[in-house]
């Protein structure tokens, strides 16, 4: 009986040991003539906004990024920490599944892909282990673009994100660092979320971007955050009493309150918003999102920069 | 049950009993605020100031800021120096917990002296880097102190101990007002007013004197705390400096030395805060200024107007 079978035992053999030699050959591109083996995709764009906290991406980058995945490019939003302290009465593993569950609400107005790397709020340090995770994080959308904040930013986590995304830079393409996570052929073009500090020099404006047209969608994935727009951030304020109760009120004061920073861009950006939509459109935006260039990845003209960004 | 019965019964073990129930419910009342309309637990003073200043090592902080510290101090704000090392690594022949413990003891002389209260979050000296651990001691240490107004020195400046205190002090500006962060040292309601010693250094820019504060009428007292730092103003310092065979022996020739080597008066436009002083003290004082101490404002703490934070400091 056993000797019936094992003909057709070797077959099965041969065939799933040639299916596994083509699998690796194909995984496995061969280095040739300085060729290293690459995964980077040309079409459609792809472009990942890395923020400290669930919130942070959304607030800074979320019309663009509503923007973009409307012309089909790939957006996904990362928040480093997983923001298990970003509460007054909640916190830990349950705050943090919380917070994800909101994201992905949001994510899903915005038409953008997220996820976190689960890193504790509040505790984050610019370790070898975190670049590693943002490293592969990057590599792994296969980004032509990150943005991320700038290292002088208000919060600690803010900072070291901000760090922690530049030391990326020009890493995420050398093929012996995170070897298990295909390299990226190209440095991405790297830029920072708008802030408002000056030292150790101000914000510049390199790209501003018309977001009137997605601000329905940016308030709603806004408005997802609830454990953060309803309860924390008014609470760490000093003014969780004027939270109204009923949904559609509370909807209404959070775009008051949060409206003067984001209108803030706007008027930083005037210029930049003329020389970029011309002077009709420029001077009629009301909401626009702002970003500088980071130095340390791809360094694209201004024109180019300009068409990678929606318009 | 039993004991139940013995309250209903008003026995006397029953009642004191219920008395230390009573005290031992109360205590926690007291001391943990109850959520209430917005409101969290707080320990935060509103009068007299609380300011804490935070040096790398003994003699920092009162090196510059310990004349404002004692005109604080003098018009009645609490004020502590900290230093976050302990100093175990400043000499040229002693190390470790012996010399910890000899400029423990001198920086809670010079303290005296300025009337302000000192500690040590007693880190290695040399050894600072800004872990969570160090951030987490200069968390609770800023909370403890309910500060009003905190100062350390710029992240730029020449010390590595310097630099992270100034990073470990900058990362705990806002985190102090996150209950969740160190959840058993109670959060500080407001984030305080985060400040810069000033510093010579350029780059990535100069140094801002938001502040200045003429301590001419308590420079007498700063020299005399400084001075009692014997292991590093008559030892160690000169040492490293290469002059070491200039102090002189006695104890008043050698404070004459110090005082004429480190406090050399700068009147008027000589001073290198001449400007800021004008500005502040008016024209005619400010020619007669001597001595100043200057400070910058933080962008990470409270943001006080400018004549808001004039008033806070002594003047």
């Amino acid at each position: 009986m056993q000797k019936r079978f094992f003909p057709l035992l070797t077959v099965l053999q041969t065939v799933l040991l040639l299916v596994a030699f083509t699998q690796i050959a194909s995984a496995q591109t061969v280095y040739k003539e300085g060729k290293a083996p690459a995964r980077e995709s040309k079409n459609p764009l792809r472009v990942i906004m890395v923020g400290a906290h669930p919130d942070d991406a959304e607030v800074k980058g979320g019309g663009t990024a509503a923007l973009w995945a409307e012309q089909g490019a790939k957006v996904m939003l990362v928040s480093v920490t997983n923001g298990d302290a970003g509460h007054q009465s909640q916190g830990g593993g349950a705050l943090a599944r919380r917070r994800a569950a909101e994201s992905r609400r949001s994510a899903e107005f915005l038409g953008v892909s997220w996820r976190t790397l689960d890193f504790h709020d509040g505790e984050l340090v610019p370790s070898l282990r975190a670049r590693e995770a943002v490293m592969r994080a990057i590599r792994e959308w296969q980004a032509d673009i990150v943005i991320s904040h700038r290292p002088n930013d208000y919060h600690p986590d803010h900072r070291y994100t901000g760090q922690l995304v530049q030391d990326v830079a020009y890493m995420c393409a050398v093929p012996n660092l995170c070897p298990d996570t295909p390299r990226l052929e190209k440095n991405p073009i790297f830029m920072y979320f708008a802030d408002r500090f000056k030292k150790p020099y101000p914000f510049i404006v390199d790209v501003a971007v018309d977001v009137d047209r997605v601000m329905d969608k940016k308030w709603a994935s806004i408005d997802a955050m609830e454990s953060q727009m309803y309860e924390w951030l008014p609470w760490i304020a000093g003014y969780l009493d004027e939270v109204p109760r009923d949904k559609a009120a509370r909807f209404k004061w959070l775009k008051e309150w949060r409206s003067p920073r984001m209108l803030g861009w706007t008027e930083k950006s005037r210029d930049v918003l003329i020389q970029r939509y011309g002077k009709e459109r420029g001077e009629k935006v009301k909401f626009a999102e702002i970003f500088e260039l980071c130095e340390y990845g791809s360094r694209p003209g201004r024109e180019e920069l300009w068409n990678l960004f929606p318009k | 049950m039993r004991k139940m019965i013995a309250i209903k019964n008003f026995s006397l073990p029953g009642m004191f009993l219920a008395a230390l129930l009573g005290l031992a419910l109360f205590q926690p009342a007291g001391a943990q605020t109850v959520y209430k309309g917005g409101k969290a637990p707080v320990r935060e003073s509103k009068e007299p100031l609380r300011v804490i200043m935070i040096g790398a090592h003994p003699d920092d902080a009162e090196g510059k800021s310990g004349g404002t510290a004692a005109l604080w101090a003098a018009a009645g704000a609490r004020v502590q120096l900290v230093s976050v090392t302990n100093g175990d690594a400043g000499h040229q022949s002693q190390g470790g917990g012996a010399l910890a413990r000899r400029r423990a003891a001198e920086g809670r002389r010079a303290a005296k002296i300025l009337g302000v209260s000192w500690r040590t979050l007693d880190f290695h000296d040399g050894e600072l880097v800004p872990s969570l651990e160090a951030r987490w001691a200069v968390i609770r240490a800023i909370r403890n102190w309910k500060a009003d107004i905190v100062i350390s020195h710029r992240p730029n400046d020449y010390h590595p101990d310097h630099r992270y205190t100034g990073q470990l002090v900058q990362d705990a500006a806002y985190m102090v007002a996150v209950p969740n962060i160190c959840p058993d040292t109670p959060r500080l309601e407001r984030n305080p007013i985060f400040m810069y010693f000033s510093d010579r250094f350029q780059k990535p820019y100069p140094f801002i004197a938001d502040v200045v504060v003429d301590v001419g009428a308590v420079i007498e007292k700063k020299i005399a705390a400084l001075a009692e730092m014997d292991s590093q103003m008559f030892e160690w310092l000169p040492w490293i400096g290469g002059s070491l065979n200039q102090v002189p022996q006695g104890k008043e020739e050698r404070f004459e030395w110090y005082r004429k080597r480190r406090f050399r008066a700068r009147k008027g436009r000589e001073n290198r805060y001449y400007e800021q002083a004008a500005e502040r003290y008016g024209k005619a004082r400010a020619e007669n200024v001597q001595f100043v101490e200057a400070f910058e404002v933080c962008e990470y703490g409270s943001r006080p107007s400018r004549k808001e934070l004039w008033d806070l400091f002594p003047k």
